[in-house]
């Protein structure tokens, strides 16, 4: 188990992510034991004690998909040879998420602090040092002023990535929008009244010739609709919204008022 | 920051230690550990799928799998692991003891696995 445990280790000091195969339980005949087990980062089988070849192909495909979904599940896989199934327990470890906030304005300054609160890697953008720094971010991991257009396009964008615009107007969030639009981010979300966001989907249609489809993707008005009236409020919005393209939850109240 | 009258933690603080760290440690002792994962969940449960329980051949735990009567039971289960060496999984039944005090009382079912984990 040594080495497998300075894999779980290393994979979470990485801040990467890995799924961990264990076999809960496997019909005698099959030549599988309960307990066996492997570690899949990247694709590829890192540390285990799986075996039999084709039973470990499926493993594999299988991680693939359980850490598309971030969810930890158990699940029945067939044994080729033996004819039979094992039931095998995926460990999802997923790489931290990590929060783009684009503008460090009113609204961010809650908002930094509820994602850090949700366990998020949080950075901070903006072109003015007066509102990108320490003092207004103590707990952010990383704060970045410049040209916020430039300083996304410099940033590693992964499928655990949300993004938040709230720069200080649209002359702002479009060039930040449209060097992030086509990227692989989980969540891109964007503030600025139904009519403003209107008429930048209009030019991105019509001026870029991006696709509808590719505009769809952009959460904006941003946040659930909880009636918001403070900046407090509005971050909380944002990140309920976040939390529910992250979980995949419908956000209505569990009672059904 | 205490003179502007706000408080905050420390910005980075210690590194997250994680589970596996506390595993580590007490492998490189030469100690046997039982791991208990809750892998599948029926019903109302207080953690859920994949929460972790680590016990020590003494009965220290490290991690949650929700407390309570449940996760007793699966200490309990978690030493004989220990002893025997041969991983199996416990069906821990919520729903026994509905009228309980017990935070841990959400009235479902959970399948816990235990293996035995070495250096």
């Amino acid at each position: 188990m040594e080495r497998l445990v300075e894999e779980l280790i290393r994979i979470q000091d990485e801040g990467g992510a890995g799924v961990l195969a264990t076999v809960v339980e496997a019909e005698t005949s099959s030549g599988v034991d309960a307990g066996e087990k492997c570690l899949i980062r990247d694709g590829k089988p890192v540390v285990g004690t799986i075996r039999h070849e084709r039973f470990l192909a499926a493993i594999v495909n299988e991680a693939h998909a359980r850490l598309k979904e971030e969810k930890s599940k158990l699940v029945t896989v067939e044994l080729p040879d033996a004819g039979g199934t094992a039931e095998v327990f995926f460990e999802v470890l997923p790489a931290p998420p990590k929060l783009i906030v684009v503008g460090a304005g009113h609204i961010a300054v809650p908002l930094a602090k509820v994602a850090k609160i949700l366990d998020f890697k949080v950075t901070v953008l903006d072109d003015r040092i007066l509102f990108a720094n320490r003092d207004r971010f103590p707990d952010a991991d990383d704060i970045r002023v410049g040209d916020m257009a430039a300083e996304l396009k410099s940033t590693t964008i992964t499928p655990s990535t949300y993004i938040v615009l709230i720069t200080r107007g649209h002359k702002y969030d479009e060039p930040c929008l449209r060097e992030i639009i086509y990227s692989p981010a989980k969540y891109i979300g964007m503030i600025g009244s139904r009519r403003r966001i209107k008429a930048c989907f209009e030019r991105f249609k019509n001026e870029e010739k991006i696709a509808e489809e590719v505009i769809e993707r952009v959460y904006a008005p941003i946040g659930l609709d909880l009636a918001t009236e403070t900046p407090e409020e509005i971050a909380v919005s944002i990140m309920a919204e976040i939390v529910k393209v992250r979980r995949g939850g419908e956000a209505k109240s569990l009672s059904g008022k | 920051m205490a003179s502007s009258g706000t408080c905050h933690d420390d910005a980075g603080g210690p590194k997250k230690e994680t589970i596996y760290h506390q595993v580590k440690e007490f492998l490189d002792k030469g100690e046997t550990l039982a791991v208990a994962t809750i892998v599948s969940t029926k019903g109302s449960t207080p953690r859920e799928v994949g929460a972790k329980m680590v016990v020590t051949a003494w009965g220290e735990i490290l991690g949650t799998i929700g407390g309570g009567c449940g996760e007793a039971d699966v200490k309990r289960e978690a030493i004989e692991v220990i002893r025997t060496r041969q991983p199996k999984t416990v069906r821990v039944d919520l729903l026994d003891d509905i009228a309980s005090d017990s935070p841990a009382v959400c009235g479902g079912i959970m399948n816990v696995f235990i293996e035995p984990w070495t250096k």
